[in-house]
């Protein structure tokens, strides 16, 4: 459906003859050589016929210490025209690989992220820095021979209980022996390195704890008066090695780690990854199940576009729209507390359906919600859309190009802003999406303020699926399943508490469109096993932050704000 | 496939001159102003969890609502028949299992030592349960995970504290706070049976002061689907 069709890429068979064409649950994946492989992507991207004009993800299988060769790159391209994703595989020989900056500047980041975790090196690359870790830290830590908890190396007994003398041990106490910590002059190299050229007299250091960058991103510009000339971001700061983590628990035991990647919007995180693994079972999950799941992720991209509105908002100062949206918010909020337990880090989707049912009236609370919701949204729009200092500060500020969408693999609102229709809603129908009626916004420009009239209609189509999804389930029957049920419980088995349960071997990329734009789970198992092979996370937050340094150039050094605050990303997720 | 095209409209002549951008705008802060207060006074006032919320866990003690597999379970891993008022605990660590974080649990059971011809010879009892709750994720799986319905999540949420040491809780206090839980809520959240009761509410109704942060309008719970009842 949306991949391409195993004939069309045995055509590239044909015509080339060196590429290897493979299908796994309906995921095609071709292998080519180490020096074909330029060529190869060249001839995708700019062939008519096949168009992958779009760059979604590109990183780095290891397949372990033992193996020669050891790493495969893997590069996952759409094609806008014929609304088509494949992936490009090749050898990483001699730990080396091709830069893909020359076909598509959205790999910068990717690669340097590569560099980073796996140690390897792009030729050709302009500046390849490290990406989440400081430069001088010694490890590549998504290889296979990393340990999960790191290598302590570095003594640390500050964190230690005093209180009770020195003598606590184990799990009453940190341990004296920490994993390396980057110094001052760590940071200073770090800050040299990924700004080597300074144009002008001042580099202005903006973050990483500062209100407006909404979570710890530490930004360089190189600045001419007030202008930018020269913009870098250093992120990581809040790496917690989720993909390392997800190689390394069971699979429904991650789902609490998705929640903690985005966590405005945690329901979406678990959506995408239980996708992913969905697929990778290859099984169909109960009716029910699907349409709370629907609703669900709707309530929470309402709940996740209020937050951004509110701090957007009050960014550029107008303080009183943030009382208001959290006031919206609060009540959805409500809901999801009454419905999953939890407020934030919800851990309510399941592999196989979601863990419970909806409570006694639910459905009640989020119809009475969405019926006052319009009301709300237009207050806000008469507060700001009409604004003159809203229309000034927003209009025709850094303009993001339909070029830059497909070269940066921008998605979500951002890409929507510059009228490019791209919604993985709509692309691949997962869940209840196939059967809901709704709208994709588009902006005309790709300025911020069509990234915010987006955002604004965005919220109104969610309530239109949320009011589809409550009807629909209205008709259902309390006794309809809300979780798979394997027809054999020994060669398939799914829990609820994932006790036992094992993925098969495969390959699967599998997305979901998430408020902060498509988050997509790459998951690559070797063989039947209780936990990955390779999981890749493809957030959208870090492709999106990406295009920032391309934007702000030539901009004064206020919009920042409103550029950061327009795309909206979320460290937990940029940093994973 | 439905596209929809929002772009910017400019300012007209006469919302310029005469400032109705900001006139249209002040009628919705003045609509607020005579708005009651919605903001609850925490912690002088504090909005009662749903039956549902996942706060901080306890372990259940024998009450005569075990479910029906609890005497097989207690057979199977030569667990010493617990007494009413005593852990429904069987040590069996499924909950370890289940944990994304399973370091934060300490679980160890020993045998009775008693003479051979005592009928709990060579029967097994929990005797070490902690949980470092400063790891917790408070995803709650083990709850899911538990066979005999021990290890719940209460609605405390208050889980501060000086010292790392405070984080970790042993088996009595775990006991403490879901006999605590039990007594007060038990009936919301759980069947006769241990379960999940089947009309488990959205949030407890008897709760006032969540009106105030649904801006005193409150919605009414009724059931979901077409064939539940009231
Ligand atoms: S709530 Fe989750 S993280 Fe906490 S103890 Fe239970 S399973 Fe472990
Ligand atoms: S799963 Fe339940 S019975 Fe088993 S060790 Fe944990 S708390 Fe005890």
């Amino acid at each position: 459906m949306s991949w391409i069709s195993v004939e069309k890429a045995k055509k590239l068979e044909e015509r080339f003859g060196y590429p290897k064409v493979s299908e796994s649950k309906g995921v095609v994946s071709v292998e080519v050589p180490k020096d074909k492989f330029i060529e190869f992507l060249k001839f995708l991207k700019e062939d008519k016929e096949y168009d992958f004009r779009m760059f979604l993800d590109l990183t780095i299988i290891d397949h372990g210490e033992k193996e020669d060769p050891r790493f495969q790159g893997v590069v996952i391209l759409f094609s806008p025209s014929y609304q088509q994703r494949i992936i490009v595989k090749t050898w990483a020989l001699d730990e080396t690989l091709p830069t893909l900056t020359g076909l598509w500047k959205g790999a910068k980041w990717a690669e340097r992220e590569a560099w980073d975790m796996f140690g390897i090196k792009f030729e050709g690359h302009e500046n390849l820095v490290r990406m989440l870790l400081w430069e001088t830290y010694p490890y590549h830590p998504l290889r296979k021979d990393f340990p999960l908890e790191g290598i302590k190396d570095t003594y640390l007994p500050s964190l230690n209980e005093t209180l009770r003398g020195d003598s606590l041990e184990g799990m009453f106490n940190y341990d004296r022996m920490h994993t390396a910590l980057p110094t001052m002059e760590d940071l200073e190299i770090t800050q040299k390195r990924r700004m080597p050229v300074k144009t002008s007299q001042i580099v202005l250091n903006w973050g990483p704890l500062h209100p407006g960058t909404h979570g710890t991103i530490w930004f360089l510009f190189d600045l001419d008066g007030e202008y930018v000339k020269q913009c870098d971001i250093i992120i990581g700061q809040l790496h917690r090695g989720v993909e390392k983590l997800g190689e390394n628990v069971n699979w429904q035991q991650f789902i609490p780690y998705t929640d903690r990647m985005d966590y405005i919007a945690a329901i979406n995180e678990n959506h995408a990854y239980v996708l992913a693994a969905e697929k990778l079972l290859g099984i169909d999950i109960p009716e029910k199940a699907k349409w709370i799941r629907t609703m669900m992720a709707e309530l929470s991209r309402i709940n996740s576009h209020l937050l951004w509105l509110g701090t957007y908002a009050l960014d550029l100062g107008a303080l009183t729209m943030f009382l208001y949206t959290f006031r919206e918010r609060e009540k959805i909020m409500d809901i999801i507390e009454g419905i999953t337990g939890a407020r934030f880090t919800i851990n309510y989707f399941r592999i196989g359906g979601v863990f419970a049912d909806l409570p006694y009236g639910a459905l009640d609370a989020i119809e009475h919600l969405i019926k006052d919701l319009p009301e709300r949204i237009n207050d806000y729009e008469t507060l700001l859309t009409r604004n003159r200092i809203w229309l000034s500060r927003n209009k025709d500020v850094c303009i993001i190009t339909e070029e830059d969408v497909y070269d940066y693999g921008l998605t979500g609102a951002v890409a929507r802003g510059s009228g490019v229709p791209y919604d993985v809603r709509k692309i691949d129908k997962y869940d209840a999406y196939g059967e809901v009626e709704f709208d994709i916004p588009v902006g005309e420009k790709g300025d911020s303020y069509d990234r915010y009239l987006v955002r604004m209609e965005e919220m109104r189509q969610s309530i239109r699926i949320v009011e589809q999804c409550v009807a629909k389930l209205r008709k259902m029957s309390k006794n309809d399943p809300y979780f798979f049920q394997t027809p054999d419980e020994k060669k398939l088995k799914v829990t609820i508490d994932g006790r036992g349960m094992k993925l098969p071997a495969g390959e699967v990329y599998a997305s979901s469109d998430n408020p902060r734009g498509e988050l997509g789970f790459y998951i690559y198992n070797k063989k039947d096993g209780l936990k990955a092979h390779r999981m890749r996370i493809r957030s959208g937050a870090f492709y999106n932050l990406q295009v920032f340094t391309k934007a702000i150039i030539g901009r004064p050094i206020a919009d920042a704000i409103t550029l950061l605050s327009t795309i909206d990303p979320v460290v937990g997720e940029t940093d994973r | 496939m439905g596209v929809k095209k929002v772009g910017a409209k400019p300012q007209t002549l006469v919302e310029k001159i005469f400032f109705l951008d900001f006139i249209k705008g002040l009628k919705t802060t003045i609509k607020h102003l005579w708005k009651k207060v919605i903001t609850v006074d925490f912690p002088y006032e504090v909005v009662v969890p749903p039956p549902r919320f996942r706060g901080i866990h306890g372990l259940r003690t024998v009450d005569g609502t075990e479910g029906p597999e609890f005497d097989g379970w207690v057979k199977r891993l030569k667990i010493k028949p617990p007494e009413p008022g005593e852990t429904r605990c069987i040590a069996c660590k499924f909950c370890q299992a289940a944990c994304p974080v399973p370091e934060l649990f300490d679980i160890q059971s020993e045998k009775l030592d008693v003479p051979e011809d005592h009928p709990h010879y060579g029967l097994k009892v929990m005797t070490v349960f902690n949980m470092d709750l400063s790891k917790c994720t408070f995803c709650g799986l083990c709850t899911q995970a538990c066979p005999t319905d021990c290890i719940i999540m209460t609605d405390i949420y208050d889980l501060s504290a000086y010292t790392r040491r405070n984080w970790v809780l042993d088996k009595d206090m775990l006991t403490q706070i879901a006999n605590d839980f039990v007594a007060r809520r038990g009936k919301e959240k759980f069947d006769e049976k241990s379960q999940w009761r089947e009309d488990q509410k959205l949030w407890p109704e008897y709760d006032k002061t969540r009106e105030k942060l649904w801006d005193f309008n409150m919605p009414r719970l009724g059931p979901n689907y077409q064939d539940q009842t009231a």
